[in-house]
């Protein structure tokens, strides 16, 4: 058994690009951009269900159905994350930001490691379009905040960081 | 900050029946000053605390950081200047004078010792960081 937990350097890490190779979790890798300031990170494989009844059984009978894949954040508002640092880098995230891409309905890969970014550390990857956006700030709470969704297109892979 | 709230204080205090001492509270033979010296106001220097405001994942965390000022004015308990509550209401209002904070606020406390009423003024100014 080895619980995974998020001490110093082994935290949770998103990161996100305009293609494959630039969604990079590997330590060392700057061709993305790392998500700053992440509150909490969930991620969603919620396997779709069809149930249905019939008359010779005393319970419903139940068959999967494509999943929905989905990571869903809260993240303390970095503006060059959020707004993007304009042109110049080599990739459309970092260029554009979080809501350049959730605007311009960019396509996103990911790469979300669970346990910081050095060998060893299990990660999913995939692709997806950014949603949810909803900055949120107030005089209790006066630090902006807003929650991100990553609609995964197609499935989460699996992989180790090497 | 110290000067700026002071400053401020001096100015809303001018033409009143107290004086805005420049220095801080120390003590002279003994005796704080502006028990020494009454109808003087004094400002001591400031305190910081910091203290976790928002966690991250990345430990970058937000940090609410508040200022606090001590102010004190001693005067006859018996013979208070007549214009005592105005001044206790400016120095009030002075607080408004220190910008760039998310939240300003004063609590006033007296204490009767003898034949003094000691006013405290205890100005907490708010920043996240």
């Amino acid at each position: 058994m080895a619980v995974i937990n998020v001490s110093a350097g082994n935290e949770a890490v998103l990161v996100l690009g305009d293609a494959a190779a630039n969604a990079n979790v590997a330590s060392g890798a700057t061709t993305g951009l790392v998500v700053p300031n992440m509150q909490d990170i969930t991620i969603n494989n919620s396997t779709g269900i069809f149930r249905f009844k019939t008359l010779d059984n005393t319970a419903e009978s139940a068959v999967t159905t494509p999943a929905t894949n989905q990571i869903s954040l809260n993240a303390v508002v970095d503006a060059n994350a959020f707004f993007g640092t304009g042109a110049g880098s080599i990739d459309t995230v970092i260029d554009t930001g979080l809501f350049g891409c959730s605007k311009n309905k960019t396509k996103v890969f990911f790469e979300v490691a669970f346990d910081g970014r050095d060998s060893g550390s299990k990660y999913f990857k995939g692709s997806g379009f950014i949603s949810g956006l909803a900055p949120t700030v107030n005089m209790d709470s006066p630090v902006w905040i807003t929650p991100v969704t990553i609609e995964v297109d197609g499935d989460f892979t699996e992989a180790v960081l090497s | 900050m110290r000067s700026t709230l002071l400053s401020q204080i001096t100015t809303n205090l001018a033409g009143s029946n107290v004086s805005v001492s420049q220095e801080l509270p120390w003590n002279s033979g003994g005796q704080v000053l502006y028990s020494k010296n009454k109808k003087h106001f004094y400002l001591d220097e400031e305190q910081e605390s910091r203290e976790e405001f928002i966690k991250t994942l990345d430990k970058n965390d937000v940090e609410q950081k508040t200022i606090t000022l001590n102010g004190y004015l001693t005067v006859d308990a018996k013979n208070q200047p007549g214009d005592m509550s105005n001044v206790v209401a400016n120095i009030i209002a002075a607080n408004s004078s220190i910008t760039t904070t998310i939240d300003n606020s004063v609590d006033v406390t007296t204490e009767i010792e003898d034949d003094d009423i000691t006013y405290t003024f205890e100005f907490n100014f708010i920043t996240i960081i």
